[in-house]
């Protein structure tokens, strides 16, 4: 019971600072008169009343945050980091075997596989979700969820399926493999980095107990008014929402850090692993622009909590302001997504072709130039808003030209397995997959990009279709292969090869059988984010019903056999894949502080068919360190 | 460069590309348009799909036939493969690419991009006919028509009509969508918004459901059905009924 001590005492700092906050605000709240106007607490779920509580919404706004503050005081920012901020000695959390996991451990590939299982627990739980909407649609009637019920699932569904994109390869494997792979012993900040992923489980937690007050109707955009007005459960989403961001900002903050600062002697710019480039480019996203959706969704926080009125257009405020705040983070958030889906597809792409990486410095400029465009295409989600026509077109033609970086990365990945040597094992699948998925869901954003086809496509079942085949068949399909590639080296063991490949095979062909019907009932006329719909899409609909469930059986094999070869897998020595980059060139797992002996680096790893090539030597030990005293770098 | 898989890839490709083209030319996804604008919508999507099949096609290609052609072989004890040649660019493909690429997305961007925006522009600046002021509540709604002085939850437009819809909300954000014509615009409160209908078909909901008013920005419970019906028809029929509604 050792292991779960840190998780007992920050669930009881956690309900005492619940206690401390609710109690204050509530205080404050009688102070300012305003005690009789607020209403209490209905608690339910679904159809089952469970009760009532004397508590109002700025003793819960009040509450979390202290709450949220002892949870990470509890769990060890206080004893293993604040205590010395008092000039206190601060002691180690970090334990042996699998009570590492369960506690404020600061070894970077630790805190992977916290991230990783913690966001595919996430990421079944909402696709879960997913199945039990399509059941809902398999008819045009109501007959399995309340309207209400259907679009808190819907909301739910939506936003642990973004956090799972945004969270699930950059927190999860991009940080268990960027230290690895640029030769470091662990990330810049690893303290930041425990923190971040210990604020999830918060959010997490805030998220699942939505349906309990009422839920909320909003969808994960969370627009005003509607945001504003509605039942309890939007606030808890809102501050759950906001508290992943703090998370995600951290994040990123520290992948900066770590790749400018950490990288082995010789590991100059231009011999980093692609993956590595596409993490710092993402980064430079979610550090720089996750603050301005955390501000939108402060702002509605503060009009339920303090009665402000920033978003009430009968009052003065403006309810397009927020969509224009919310997108210009949320825009950009989907290439934090995508960033890294490209980087790990080219990567394994190479290593499987026994290929160099295609034109990669063509890549590396594509990727920077996704980052700038990304921050000036936000207004296309805008275009049937009610927003001034004159910004129509040139945010059409500004969205319309980051095809063409995109379209490098195709040109990258097709002359990276042209004429190669294939090997294809299931990583090599699913990177293969990538590349045709997201070829659709590219081309479909064509429409969307165009004014007019957008004025009827927006808020349609073909919107639907065209983001779930960027996000799960681009991103998704990237961390399946991921997870397939880098298993060996974060488990020691090896996953099931013929397993993998029904797992991919079904995923590949129930994926595109579910959502391309999705297209077409969207452009026959049916909108999105609703419980019931006219008859005449009924029977597109039940297949696309019919193609999810199975989709959904798809991933019975991988949950399976995951979880079964971690513990009975045959030891997959250190290097099965015969890759070139660093983490595979150390032991599997990896010892704590990463590598034996220091390396220094001469070349990038793509020297395939090079008899000569050589990416990097062990050296003698010495006891010299990483890029902090660069011995072979001219940076 | 230019070699035996290059041109089995470039002779499938194109075979490839004319099929599809030709079956897509045969196919209309969409329901019937019953406005001006939805023709230009309609137009617009398939120059964008006749564009973008090449270039589905070309990835598709090139990639099944790398995966069947070019498997490498295990080493013998279930390794990877021999290293693959060491080819890391070729600047003529990469520049050939960015030309192509580029020419594509600056050729949409004009048109249908530009120019589709125009001939919306121009199709809205024709003279406007009727004036329909159109109000969201959660969750219904409700269709004024000013100079005929009739309010009322049913939307009837006279055929070979131009339209305008002055849009606003009450509680919170709606969309203002009618799928026959193609349209689509929010009804923000605090804010009215125009949209613009230049009809050229008669239909009814009982008919086709896309003769509808959906409400298609969430709007919370019953965002769903949040609909009413649209009813277009012939201008005696129109005044008629705008007559018994007035009495």
């Amino acid at each position: 019971m050792t292991a779960l001590k840190p998780l007992g005492r920050a669930i009881l700092f956690a309900l005492i600072g619940f206690a401390i906050g609710a109690t204050f605000s509530g205080v404050l709240v009688e102070l300012a008169g305003r005690g009789d106007e607020l209403r209490d607490l209905t608690i339910s779920f679904g159809r089952f009343h469970i009760g009532t509580l004397p508590m109002n919404e700025p003793m819960i706004a009040g509450g979390y945050v202290f709450a949220l503050l002892g949870w990470l005081f509890g769990i060890g920012v206080w004893g293993g980091w604040a205590r010395e901020w008092f000039g206190a000695s601060v002691k180690s959390f970090d334990q042996h075997g699998w009570k590492r996991y369960f506690g404020f451990s600061t070894d970077h590939k630790v805190i992977g596989v916290q991230y990783t299982v913690v966001m595919m627990v996430i990421f079944l739980l909402a696709g879960s979700l997913a199945m039990l909407m399509r059941l809902e649609l398999s008819d045009s009637e109501s007959n399995l969820l309340s309207s209400t019920d259907y679009n808190t699932v819907m909301g739910l569904h939506g936003i642990m399926m973004v956090a799972v994109a945004v969270a699930g390869l950059m927190g999860g494997l991009a940080n268990y493999v960027i230290p690895l792979m640029i030769g470091a012993d662990d990330v810049a900040f690893p303290r930041l980095n425990a923190l971040s992923f210990w604020i999830v489980p918060p959010v997490a937690v805030l998220l699942l107990l939505t349906p309990f007050v009422s839920g909320f109707d909003t969808g994960w955009t969370a627009y005003p008014p509607l945001s504003a007005q509605g039942s309890t459960g939007n606030l808890l989403f809102l501050m759950a929402f906001a508290s992943f961001g703090l998370s995600s900002i951290l994040g990123g903050l520290n992948f900066i850090a770590t790749i400018i600062t950490m990288r082995a002697p010789g590991m100059i710019w231009s011999r980093m692993p692609i993956f590595v480039w596409s993490v710092f480019a993402a980064s430079l996203i979610s550090l720089t622009a996750t603050q301005f959706v955390a501000y939108a969704l402060l702002m509605v926080i503060f009009e339920r909590v303090f009665g402000m009125h920033f978003f009430d257009g009968t009052i003065g405020g403006d309810a397009i302001l927020f969509e224009h705040v919310f997108w210009f983070y949320s825009h950009p958030a989907v290439y934090v997504m995508i960033l890294p889906a490209f980087g790990i597809e080219l990567e394994i792409l190479s290593h499987f072709a026994r290929k160099p990486v295609f034109a990669y410095k063509w890549v590396v400029r594509a990727f920077f130039s996704i980052v700038g465009l990304s921050f000036l295409v936000w207004a296309h989600h805008l275009f049937t808003s009610g927003m001034s026509a004159n910004l129509h077109g040139p945010f059409m033609i500004l969205t319309e030209l980051i095809s063409i970086p995109t379209g490098v990365v195709f040109l990258a990945a097709i002359g990276t397995i042209w004429r190669g040597r294939l090997w294809l094992k299931t990583p090599m699948l699913f990177a293969m997959g990538v590349i045709a998925n997201f070829l659709v869901g590219g081309l479909t954003g064509l429409y969307l990009a165009d004014v007019v086809t957008d004025l009827n496509f927006q808020d349609t079942y073909f919107i639907v279709a065209h983001f779930h085949y960027t996000i799960v068949g681009g991103e998704i399909f990237a961390m399946m292969a991921a997870i397939y590639y880098w298993y060996p080296k974060i488990t020691g063991r090896m996953y099931n090869e013929k397993l993998g490949r029904v797992h991919f095979i079904g995923m590949m062909v129930m994926y595109n059988v579910t959502f391309i019907p999705m297209f077409i009932v969207g452009a026959n006329g049916m909108n999105r984010r609703v419980a019931t719909y006219p008859e005449e899409f009924e029977n597109l609909n039940l297949f696309i019903t019919a193609s999810a469930l199975l989709l959904g059986l798809a991933f019975l094999p991988f949950v399976y056999k995951m979880v079964n070869s971690w513990i009975r897998g045959q030891r997959a020595g250190n290097n099965p894949w015969g890759a070139r980059t660093l983490e595979w060139q150390t032991t599997s797992p990896p010892p704590e502080e990463n590598f034996e002996t220091t390396l220094v680096v001469f070349e990038d790893p793509y020297g395939y068919g090079d008899p000569d090539a050589k990416h990097f030597e062990f050296l003698p030990e010495t006891g010299q360190g990483h890029a902090a005293q660069p011995v072979g770098g001219d940076d | 460069m230019i070699n035996r898989d290059t041109v089995t890839v470039a002779v499938i490709w194109i075979i490839a590309t004319v099929a599809i083209e030709i079956g897509f030319s045969y196919t209309d996804i969409f329901p019937a348009a019953a406005s001006e604008e939805a023709v230009i919508v309609d137009d617009a999507f398939d120059f964008l799909t006749y564009i973008a099949i090449p270039v589905f096609t070309f990835v598709l290609v090139a990639l099944g036939y790398s995966l069947i052609r070019f498997r490498g072989k295990p080493s013998a004890d279930g390794g990877a493969p021999e290293d693959g040649p060491p080819v890391r660019i070729h600047h003529k493909w990469v520049w050939f690419w960015m030309v192509v690429s580029s020419a594509l997305v600056i050729t949409v961007i004009i048109h249908p991009g530009l120019t589709g925006l125009n001939e919306v522009e121009e199709a809205a600046a024709q003279e406007v006919d009727l004036v329909v002021e159109v109000t969201g509540v959660q969750w219904a709604w409700s269709f004024t028509y000013p100079d005929q002085n009739i309010t009322g939850n049913e939307l009837v437009l006279p055929l070979d009509s131009h339209v305008q819809f002055d849009i606003t909300a009450v509680d919170v954000l709606h969309s203002f969508w009618i799928p026959a014509f193609r349209t689509k615009i929010d009804a923000v409160p605090g804010l009215t918004t125009e949209i613009h209908a230049n009809i050229t078909e008669l239909g009814d909901y009982d008919d086709d459901v896309n003769f509808r008013v959906q409400c298609a920005e969430l709007c919370g419970r019953d965002h769903a059905i949040m609909r009413s019906e649209v009813r277009v028809v012939e201008r005696h029929e129109f005044n008629e009924w705008v007559l018994a509604q007035q009495n």
